[in-house]
């Protein structure tokens, strides 16, 4: 077996602290574990922090994070937005683009030629390359370099771009698929039908921590139960659903139970909701666990997701999770974990939080279950296996 | 909710046969009329993207909508919480709004019919389309079980 002692880590986006999306928050720690394995470890990022406007705000170069080397490159400041918004919403409309549209759409897209010319340089000093999510034309380009060489984190989603020919094309040439649950890899057999000897689910490892239940509550003067989401707020990610559900919960059952949200993005909240909502924006590491560790449920309502890491983490808060049925890889951590329920609708959603709020044996059950489904599984220790397994085959 | 699903300690939570107790529930309360109402038709409208391809939805949102189509246009009681010239704001306010009737109301009244025409055109077409493809889907079941070919339930 070749060992891959020097990697790179490609991802859009690096931060210092947690505040960044989930995606790159995974490819951040598995590039970690993989250098506190002894291997050589460099992340090759852009100078942009905001993932919205993709401006170069960080000053391009290289720079050591707790040992770790960090090269920041430029987004490409050329790409003409409007064509590619164009072609976005046409695209995520589910209506069919032709090939050129789809050019229009990946060369217009968060890019860094800076990034893509420091791989063909200096290729040779990488084993494996590490990089995702797909959907970004960064990713698509820099897997393209070296393509043998590179091992795709895709972080896949059933959704109108994944349907696209270039990323069947970019599944069927890069080296190797690690994927984060075997739902996602499912849809990439469903959707590209890649060679099955180079698909991996590996995930993410998560370290327990400690945490206050009573913290937050004290701390936000709250005193009656509540539910939360942490994450981007954003259609996408079904916050309105969460708001809508919410809002007719109270107004229906009479139960005064408020809705927590930590994370960054606009909230439309309708007035009745308002008193009840409380958004504490980006909170540390700390204060997000405290808070989840104290919520009734934690209420994931994406039908999008790859992994779910707060779901995880509210698990290992001891804090059930509610979910949409149709995000697959979110209803399949409650079956296999049994900590949380899925609903499909609004009357199914009332079912749910009125039993995790009337019997709260069944609230704690769902919670030790989770827990004990993420310390079995997500141990960063087997995760780090079970990634070098693949990057060294 | 049966108590056997959560037993004290229990080792495993089978969330598969809790989720689909409440399925059950929901469903005979549906029956029931208990969720036609149009608080859910608007805490649904972000779900219709996300359950498109769900054949019941469409119904049981049509279903909640009815409660929500006509604008309520009838008199309502109006209070005043401030204690200061209260019974004379409530007179005034009274007032106002027994003259906003009076040039509203014909504004309203179409509307609601307007409201309710286009839920009946919806329903309507709902209906007709889901028959015309269930006898779709018979027929071409029929043809390729006569042709020997893979049924529509099989695929």
């Amino acid at each position: 077996m070749k060992k891959a002692e020097r990697i790179a880590f490609v991802t859009p986006r690096f931060s210092e602290g947690a505040t960044i999306g989930g995606a790159e928050t995974l490819l951040k720690s598995l590039a970690v574990h993989a250098a506190a394995s002894g291997r050589s470890v460099t992340i090759l990022t852009t100078c942009a922090q905001d993932h919205f406007t993709w401006e170069n705000t960080l000053p391009p170069g290289s720079k050591t994070v707790n040992g770790i080397e960090v090269i920041f490159f430029p987004v490409d400041e050329d790409r003409d937005i409007d064509a590619f918004l164009r072609t976005q919403t046409t695209i995520s409309s589910g209506r069919a683009v032709s090939m050129e549209e789809e050019n229009t759409w990946i060369e217009n897209n968060v890019n860094s030629r800076a990034l893509c010319e420091h791989l063909q340089q200096n290729g040779d000093n990488y084993d494996s390359i590490v990089a995702g999510p797909y959907l970004f034309g960064l990713i698509y380009h820099a897997a393209m370099v070296h393509p043998k060489k590179t091992v795709l984190v895709p972080c896949l989603h059933d959704e109108a771009f994944a349907y696209l020919s270039v990323f069947e094309r970019l599944f069927n040439t890069v080296g190797a698929l690690m994927f984060n649950t075997a739902p996602e890899m499912e849809l990439a057999r469903r959707l590209y039908k890649p060679d099955p000897d180079a698909m991996s689910v590996v995930g993410m490892g998560l370290d327990s921590f400690d945490c206050d239940p009573n913290a937050f509550s004290r701390q936000q003067g709250i005193k009656t139960p509540y539910v939360i989401y942490s994450g981007r707020r954003e259609q996408l990610k079904g916050t309105p659903l969460l708001i809508d559900y919410m809002t007719t919960f109270r107004s229906r059952t009479g139960h005064d139970i408020k809705l927590v949200l930590t994370g960054s993005g606009p909230v439309d909240c309708p007035a009745e909701l308002r008193p009840h909502l409380i958004d504490v924006g980006f909170v540390t590491e700390d204060e997000k666990h405290n808070a989840m560790a104290g919520a009734l449920a934690f209420c994931h309502p994406s039908v999008n997701e790859s992994l779910g890491i707060v779901i995880l983490e509210a698990w290992l808060a001891e804090t059930p999770c509610l979910v949409h049925e149709k995000a697959a890889v979110l209803r399949d951590h409650c079956v296999k974990g049994g900590g949380g329920l899925w609903f499909k609708t609004y009357p199914e959603f009332e079912a749910e939080l009125s039993l995790l709020l009337d019997n709260r044996n069944a609230r704690d059950q769902l919670a030790a279950a989770g827990k004990r489904y993420v310390m079995e599984n997500y141990r960063w220790d087997r995760i780090t296996d079970k990634m070098l397994n693949v990057l060294d085959a | 909710m049966r108590d056997d699903l959560f037993e004290i300690n229990a080792e495993g939570v089978d969330t598969e046969a809790i989720v689909a107790e409440i399925r059950k529930t929901v469903a005979e309360k549906t029956e029931q009329g208990v969720y036609a109402d149009a608080r859910i038709a608007r805490a649904e409208r972000s779900n219709l993207m996300n359950l498109r391809d769900e054949e019941g939805f469409l119904a049981f949102y049509l279903d909640c909508l009815k409660d929500a189509v006509f604008v309520d246009i009838s008199d309502f009681e109006i209070h005043e919480r401030r204690p200061c010239f209260g019974r004379l704001l409530v007179i005034l306010k009274t007032t106002i709004w027994k003259l906003l009737k009076f040039y509203t109301y014909r504004l309203w009244s179409q509307q609601n019919q307007v409201n309710g025409l286009l839920l009946s055109a919806v329903e309507s077409t709902e209906s007709k389309y889901r028959d015309r493809i269930e006898a779709l889907e018979r027929r071409i079941d029929e043809l390729e079980k006569r042709g020997g070919g893979k049924s529509s339930e099989e695929s």
